[in-house]
């Protein structure tokens, strides 16, 4: 090759690698990291970066120059120079490449046995997915249990996660950390949370109709407030199987990731709204409170027209206290008297 | 195997009286068998539930399963001819080998009967392939319509779950999956120098499997309850008590995965036992190579997601408990069969697509594939290699975390014989004598985008990084700059390649550009900008979204509808140039490898006489090399087979 050729190519390379510096550097990639773990990973993540980004400046280097410097015209029907290969070079080409991945794997698996190890005293809150509703229990005496994640910044948390039908997955993308949550199987998390605020938990296993809806708020907050949190729920819910009251148990129990509910401030179209559940018993012929309770243990008896059976959980009887039914049963009811 | 005389086709016969007509192979005899089979179906199931006093009788869930999605299609294809030598032999009529009326064809008629010929059924696959193609991408429209702004507007959320799990599962069983096997049917056996196939009759089956699959993952849509709604992974426990329409992914999976391993196997004796004189290992077409790979990998993968469909299917109708927790049902065994399968699936769908490059690059460069054998090498260690990664799409399924490093790592290895190819394939365009015609357009776009699907690919494989970017946007940004920009790319060069040899016709060179440079844009536009909408926060296969996400989502849907339109302009150049285009020579791209040594189309049995193969297919600038000696020209010395290396 000709010097000139190589300085051309060259310019190529380095004008690829900054171009693609610029879109890896200017483009939002990763949300803001809010803990330890997502600081690791966002560590691996651009380490793989530049390595990805010097191949892709080499590899499109090399198609650039070839594409303006070899390129000839339709009519040319002259061939190329018959050169079969090098084996030099293939030794390079499959040995460089190799070191680099393991390079990558070294430095993964590393920060993997890091992002696994809570050290010896983590706060264990235990995770429980259900189509589709996140409910969390938080260890004391006597535990807590609420629809919503608070954690206390700076502390170890190993979330131990259960699903009660399908697989569900829990994602905080600024938590950075991913796990299913299988039925039959007890996976576990780690999250050291860094950054107090708030922050959006997702389902990210399609789990049915109401998966996209599958969300819970997260809270990350001071030592502090998060024994007041606790405290103030203990005091709200009584003891035991936490809150009875309705509308704790609807938020709890998730019945607004899929129903609309005036009182509640749901309007999720998943399932049928609530508002008017006395038109409802009165076409089915039953008392109000009857037909509410039947259609929250039994969802499959009766179907509001235009959905399907099999879609709401008929486990409500199980997972739910009769004391929490009762309550939740009342609440819909006195929900349709203010509704009008 | 049997070996063709140089036979000529018989030409049209008359057309057969009505009484013989409701018996001949054909659409009439179909419009009665298929019912008929429905019907013993049914009868099956309605006599066994009585006979073991189950209620209901008439249970309208296994119906479906034994009458409509196996037995009617059974009577479809005997409806239409696929099985009647074989019943003939069976019955001990006489069969009549040496008669290939069913072989060729001489009007648009021949294509839609059962036809023995490679070529024909090569040509069949594609148009049939590209018919789910845009039925697919049809559903990707409409859900990208829905996408394009957060809350829901067009469709409910069964509805869009069932339009994804439709869209991924016959862009991946009925469109890419097949059209690379229409595409080596056509020219596998014009490479080695045979006159068709090893098992002709086998290799029509295997076609019409095709439309009975296909059909079925469509019908689901008018299934109770809506179309199959669990994405094309179909994961359990969800998938087991999904409305009837699950069912229709379970079976048409069935009947794809038989058309795959049929075709597989012929691929396999083809290659082995059916390559002209002189045609070592050594001197195969890389595409040959890849097709060989990519067979193995089918016979030995595709048993699993069978195995793995039935699992859910019985736990549905059957009352069993692979995947029920409840009754001792291990729930991730479903994905360690599914990936077993479903991982060697993403190399069937980009080994022959790797085959198609090899082919291209070399003929539009005029040079020598750069290191051919380390080429054919490597794709033998993407097999091997390839059955030892599925759990990396296991990373955050809660398997045992001991599995995860060996899993990163052998992930990791992957990229090397794969970059082997890529750089392979620059260094042969390196001072080469570059011609930019479609299928090199193409070729080159998929090297661009396969270089950056890998390199999305390399962070995937990086078990802390998947762990955050598993499951997002993200995922499905790598599968399209994979699957899309690799292996669709691949398909448009080897159509716009092949399409002189297969048609006759030469396809129109500005229409193939603009759709090259639409496709090109409208792909980057599309997917570019789902990788980090994924990381930030953005779950796959999600309705809705939050509403952060809006504004990139737009951007994309717009893309995705420029993407769609591109497929206009293929769809409308391949007719057009199919019906009235220029009369294409019988070596247009002045290729050395034997399907060009042909007329186009070539002649129903491919040779008038074998050929004799004397050197590598590839020997673009040597002075006087030859691939192989046809038609009488006199052969050099020393044109004894070699020793073979492998078989």
């Amino acid at each position: 090759m000709r010097r000139g050729s190589i300085v051309r190519l060259v310019v190529y390379g380095v004008l690829s690698g900054v171009a693609a510096s610029l879109v890896a550097v200017f483009v939002p990639w990763l949300p803001t990291s809010a803990s330890e773990e997502m600081d690791r990973i966002e560590f691996v993540f651009w380490f793989t970066t530049v390595i990805c980004v010097a191949i892709f400046a080499i590899v499109s280097a090399v198609i650039i120059y070839s594409v303006l410097k070899f390129r000839v015209a339709p009519e040319d029907d002259t061939d190329g120079p018959p050169i079969h290969g090098h084996t030099g070079i293939e030794i390079v080409w499959t040995a460089v490449p190799a070191v680099l991945v393991t390079a990558i794997s070294v430095v993964s698996a590393i920060v993997l046995a890091q992002n696994d190890d809570l050290g010896s005293n983590p706060l264990r809150i235990s995770v429980t997915a259900q189509q589709f509703a996140w409910r969390f229990e938080y260890p004391g005496e006597p535990p807590v249990t609420s629809g919503e994640l608070v954690l206390p910044v700076g502390q170890g948390v190993k979330l131990t996660l259960h699903s009660l039908d399908v697989i569900h997955a829990f994602w905080v993308p600024e938590f950075g950390q991913k796990s299913d949550a299988v039925p039959g199987i007890e996976t576990t998390l780690a999250i050291t949370p860094t950054r107090m605020g708030s922050y959006s938990l997702v389902c990210t296993e399609l789990c049915g109709l109401g998966h996209s809806t599958m969300r819970a708020a997260v809270r990350v907050v001071s030592r502090d407030d998060y024994e007041a949190y606790l405290a103030s729920e203990r005091e709200g819910g009584g003891a035991g199987e936490g809150a009875d009251d309705g509308e704790s148990v609807f938020a709890t129990a998730g019945c607004g990731s899929c129903h609309a509910f005036g009182p509640a401030g749901s309007d999720a179209e998943v399932g049928p709204s609530l508002d008017d559940l006395a038109g409802a018993a009165e076409s089915a012929g039953q008392p109000l409170d009857e037909f509410v309770s039947e259609s929250i243990v039994d969802p499959n008896e009766r179907l509001a027209e235009g959905y399907q059976g099999d879609v709401m959980p008929n486990t409500y009887d199980k997972s739910l206290s009769e004391d929490q039914l009762d309550g939740l049963v009342q609440y819909l009811v006195d929900g349709q008297a203010n509704g009008g | 195997m049997h070996q063709h005389e140089a036979h000529t086709p018989h030409g049209p016969t008359a057309p057969p009286r009505v009484g013989r007509r409701l018996t001949a192979a054909g659409y009439v005899r179909t419009a009665w068998v298929t019912p008929l089979f429905w019907a013993i179906g049914f009868a099956l199931v309605v006599f066994f539930r009585w006979l073991g006093g189950y209620d209901p009788t008439v249970d309208w869930a296994i119906v479906t399963v034994v009458a409509s999605l196996t037995t009617a299609p059974i009577g479809f294809l005997a409806g239409i001819g696929a099985f009647d030598y074989w019943v003939y032999y069976v019955a001990g009529r006489p069969t009549r080998p040496e008669d290939h009326s069913s072989h060729g064809a001489t009007s648009w008629r021949d294509y839609f009967r059962v036809n023995t010929d490679h070529k024909v059924i090569g040509v069949q696959y594609l148009v049939t392939v590209f018919f789910f193609f845009v039925v697919a991408g049809l559903a990707a429209m409409l859900f990208r319509a829905e996408l394009a702004q957060p809350d829901l507007q067009f469709v409910d959320p069964q509805a869009y779950n069932g339009l994804i799990s439709v869209h991924a599962a016959l862009m991946i069983f009925l469109f890419i999956i097949p059209a690379f096997a229409g595409l080596a049917n056509f020219a596998v056996p014009l490479m080695l120098g045979a006159p068709d196939m090893a098992f002709p009759r086998l290799n029509a089956l295997s076609f019409w499997l095709l439309p009975v699959a296909g059909i079925m993952m469509i019908a689901s849509f008018v299934a109770p309850g809506g179309a199959f709604a669990t994405g094309w992974t179909s994961y359990a426990p969800l998938a087991s008590d999904q409305p009837l329409g699950q069912v229709f992914f379970n079976m048409g999976v069935q009947w794809a995965g038989a058309s795959s391993i049929m075709t597989a196997l012929n691929f396999l004796v083809t290659i082995i036992t059916m390559r002209a004189p002189g045609m070592t290992f050594w001197r195969m077409p890389l595409l040959v190579w890849a097709n060989f790979t990519t067979s193995l990998l089918v016979v030995i993968a595709t048993p699993f997601i069978a195995a793995s469909q039935f699992f859910v299917m019985f736990d549905r109708i059957m009352h069993t408990n692979f995947f029920t927790v409840a009754e001792g049902g291990y729930v991730l065994a479903y994905q360690h069969i599914f990936w077993f399968y479903s991982h060697p699936a993403v190399y069937i769908m980009i080994l022959p697509g790797f085959g198609i490059i090899s082919e291209v690059i070399a003929v539009f460069s005029r040079k020598p594939v750069f290191g051919y054998r380390l080429m054919a090498l490597s794709l033998m260690a993407i097999l091997v290699l390839g059955f030892s990664v599925w759990a990396h799409h296991m990373f955050v399924a809660g398997m045992a975390p001991w599995l995860r490093v060996p899993m990163m790592v052998t992930s990791m290895i992957i990229a090397v014989p794969t970059g082997v190819k890529v750089f392979s394939w620059l260094a042969t365009m390196w001072e080469g004598k570059i011609r930019f015609r479609t299928p090199m357009l193409f070729a080159v776009g998929f090297i661009s985008m396969f270089v950056l699907g890998g390199l999305s690919g390399i962070f995937l494989a990086s078990v802390p990084i998947d762990i955050a970017a598993s499951d997002t946007y993200f995922v499905v940004a790598h599968i399209h700059y994979v699957l899309f920009g690799g292996s669709l790319f691949t398909i448009f060069a080897g159509i716009y390649y092949w399409f002189p040899k297969m048609t006759g016709r030469m396809y129109d060179e500005r229409l193939g550009r603009l759709h090259f440079w639409l496709t090109f844009i409208g792909f980057n536009g599309t997917f570019f900008p789902m990788h980090w909408v994924g990381l930030q926060g953005m779950p796959r296969r999600v309705a809705d979204y939050a509403a952060e996400f809006g504004n990139w989502n737009l951007v994309i849907s717009m893309f995705s509808f420029l993407l769609g339109a591109s497929t206009i302009v293929f769809v409308y150049n391949i007719i057009q140039s199919w019906t009235r285009g220029p009369i294409a020579e019988s070596n247009p791209w002045r290729a050395m490898t034997l399907e060009w040594q042909v007329s186009s189309p070539p002649p129903v049995f491919n040779f008038d006489e074998i050929p004799q193969v004397v050197g590598g297919p590839y020997e673009y600038g040597v002075p006087g090399a030859r691939h192989a000696v046809l038609n009488g020209d006199r052969a050099p010395a020393a044109t004894t087979r070699e020793e073979e290396t492998v078989g």
